[in-house]
């Protein structure tokens, strides 16, 4: 089993969800969050002082999924979320130890 | 890494600033010209001329003083014989006649605060619609929506003081004068058309010289504040794509021109308000606190802006069905209807321009009552259709009731105010889903819905539902007798006056046209030369850090301070 983490564009999370659902994914979780990459934020001013908006708004989608499904999932993230432009966002994969399903008990690749 | 946080050169400004600055002198400069040959009335700018026994009427409106009379009346031997019994007796009581003059005064007095404290509380209404729409958009837009009202307050002023004033009641006194605040004896003059047939004023532009007046300038406050409402009406149609410049545009647009042109029509004595006179139709056409000089020219022109500027990004799919963009504060919208209403108060009972007129009371129940029945027809309505009282529709539908009864309101019954806002209820539901699922055209707000097609129900009840009971002379039209009877006001339809029914529907529809017409007209060339709308990366954003530099809300935004 593995973990997709993926840090996308916010106003991409539609079409994300568009091609996944059609993978039938049984499940997933949307975390506002704020990064950066090599998109790097720019300077704004306020009542003449400046600051940095370095840390821009992403929504982190993490998805647990049988070995053999992670390709097409990744493929529809990346289809998805891309605009072509810079902060388009990336995907980690990472090994999983173990799920268990809270309300039944089970573990394994049952509990996915 | 830094990066310039100016997204217009300096020259774009300058080039920006020297095209409004010609155009306003070009404007400036044809309309003085009238101005200066002048034989007018002397202005009265430290109020001490205004407000003398001549003012002075009793509860019925009667005159103290008689008029002098008509030779060509029929009662003229009874006229004459009033008149001159009443020189005789004025000869024999001098003390009597001062007396008069002060009576005269305190009564002009009192009507000023009335339309000022009035005014005042329409000017609070900026701080509800602020809310309200800023409540409804989404949160990465709050700032925007906020300094969208803000800066419709201060620009639409300029453009009104500069030439929209001059344009709408530089002619007030020829068939319009407000006897309550003295009569504004100084603005006498159009620019375009005379007699019964005018189409813009001439006098008090940049409010000075005729302008310059204690009773004239208390009339402008009371109707600069209508004319901000709608001038940020269109805030809640364009929003969350417009950029600022092209918003600041539209705001000298409605503020010098498109609302001060039909306001001259209705209210400033030109053909609309005298078509009782001219061409034999009720009483001319009648609105009486501006259903449709107010609203329906707001809803209106936002619908033209928000037809040429498109929907928002991903508000239509692919297949064209509508998506929801819910609101991000139902607080701010539910906290700027209660404000909203309350300022109404002003707005509506405020049009009688004196509290010495005592149909305030009704008008100001009639106004709440109209509100109440709107919302609670809305919430059910909704309720039946879709499971759930909705609660922004609850608040349009009180709004909804509160624009369709400002034109009817002193000239209905209380139950004929619930039947308006009955209507106006039904209407603004049916308008929102009209507009978002057939017409296609983005109303974040439903502004359209709210202030242009309930603007023109509330003009068109005005024809059905007025019964008599206020009115009588208004436009100058049976000041003796209306329909065989004496004292006979406004009346409509169900009343049994079809004239003014055609005529309240002629005119609303016109209102229609020329807000949505002219808008169009001036704004499909604007957008030609420059598009109004902000780039797809800042609209996906939010504009308020791209357009203004700050966030609604920065403590989300983690940002550190450069040193």
């Amino acid at each position: 089993m593995k973990r997709i983490d993926a840090v996308i564009r916010p106003e991409r999370l539609e079409q994300v969800k568009a091609r996944l659902s059609s993978l039938d994914i049984q499940g997933a979780t949307a975390a506002e969050v704020r990064g950066f990459g090599r998109q790097r934020g720019h300077a704004e001013m306020y009542r003449g002082t400046e600051y940095s908006v370095d840390f821009l708004p992403k929504i982190l989608l993490t998805i647990i999924a049988a070995d053999e499904r992670v390709p097409q999932i990744v493929d529809a993230i990346i289809h998805g979320g891309r605009t072509g432009k810079m902060g388009d966002g990336k995907i980690f994969v990472t090994p999983v130890d173990e799920v268990i399903r809270i309300r039944t008990g089970e573990r394994g690749p049952a509990a996915l | 890494m830094r990066q310039q946080f100016a997204r217009h050169t300096l020259r774009h400004w300058l080039l920006q600033g020297a095209i409004t600055s010609l155009l306003l002198a070009g404007i400036v400069g044809v309309c003085s010209t009238p101005c200066l040959a002048d034989e007018s009335p002397k202005p009265d700018p430290a109020g001490i001329a205004t407000g003398d026994k001549t003012s002075v009427q009793d509860a019925g409106g009667n005159l103290f003083i008689p008029a002098t009379p008509d030779p060509s009346s029929p009662d003229f031997a009874a006229q004459k014989k009033a008149y001159d019994d009443f020189q005789a007796q004025s000869a024999k009581e001098p003390i009597a006649m001062k007396l008069a003059d002060s009576v005269g005064h305190v009564r002009v007095a009192t009507n000023f605060s009335w339309t000022l404290l009035t005014g005042y509380l329409v000017l609070f209404m900026q701080a509800g619609f602020a809310l309200l729409t800023c409540g409804l958009v989404r949160k990465k837009n709050a700032a925007h929506l906020m300094m969208l009202n803000f800066a419709a307050f201060v620009f639409a002023l300029l453009a009104y003081y500069a030439v929209g004033f001059a344009f709408q009641y530089g002619a007030a006194a020829i068939n319009a004068a407000p006897t309550n605040l003295g009569g504004t004896p100084t603005l006498n003059s159009f620019l375009l058309g005379h007699g019964s047939w005018g189409f813009l004023g001439g006098k008090g532009f940049f409010l000075s010289g005729p302008g310059y007046d204690s009773g004239s300038l208390c009339l402008t406050l009371f109707e600069f504040v209508f004319m901000e409402t709608a001038g940020y009406i269109i805030v809640g149609a364009i929003c969350e794509r417009i950029s600022f410049w092209a918003f600041l545009l539209c705001e000298l647009f409605i503020g010098g021109i498109l609302y001060p042109v039909f306001g001259c029509w209705v209210w400033g004595g030109g053909w609309m308000s005298q078509l009782g006179s001219t061409i034999h139709l009720g009483h001319g056409y009648v609105d009486f606190a501006g259903s449709t000089v107010v609203h329906a020219i707001g809803g209106f022109c936002a619908m033209a802006l928000a037809v040429i500027l498109g929907p928002r990004l991903g508000k239509y799919g692919a297949d064209g069905k509508p998506r929801a963009f819910p609101a991000h504060n139902i607080v701010y919208v539910v906290t700027g209807t209660f404000i909203l209403l309350f300022g109404w108060m002003g707005f509506n009972p405020g049009s009688t321009l004196g509290a010495t007129d005592l149909r305030i009371s009704v008008i100001a129940m009639n106004t709440n009552l109209a509100a109440v029945s709107g919302s609670a027809t809305a919430l059910l309505l909704w309720y039946l259709i879709f499971k759930k009282p909705d609660i922004t529709m609850a608040c349009n539908g009180m709004l909804a009731g509160l624009v369709a009864i400002t034109a009817p309101c002193a000239f209905v019954s209380p139950n004929s105010a619930v039947m308006i806002g009955v209507l106006a209820g039904l209407l603004v539901c049916g308008g929102v889903l009209f507009n978002e699922r057939v017409l296609k055209v983005d109303d974040p707000c439903g502004a359209v819905s709210v202030h242009g097609y309930c603007g023109w129900l509330g003009a068109v009840c005005v024809g059905i539902f007025a019964d008599g009971t206020y009115g009588s002379g208004w436009n100058g039209v049976g000041a003796s007798n209306y329909l065989g009877q004496a004292g006979q006001g406004v009346t409509g339809l169900l009343h049994g006056d079809l004239s003014q029914f055609e005529c309240q529907l002629l005119g609303a529809t016109l209102c229609a046209v020329w807000a949505f017409g002219a808008t169009y007209g001036v704004f499909w060339i604007v957008n030609k030369v420059k598009s109004m709308r902000v780039t797809a990366e800042v609209e996906l954003e939010g504009l308020d850090v791209p357009e203004f530099g700050m966030s609604g809300y920065p403590e989300d935004a983690l940002a550190s301070i450069i040193h």
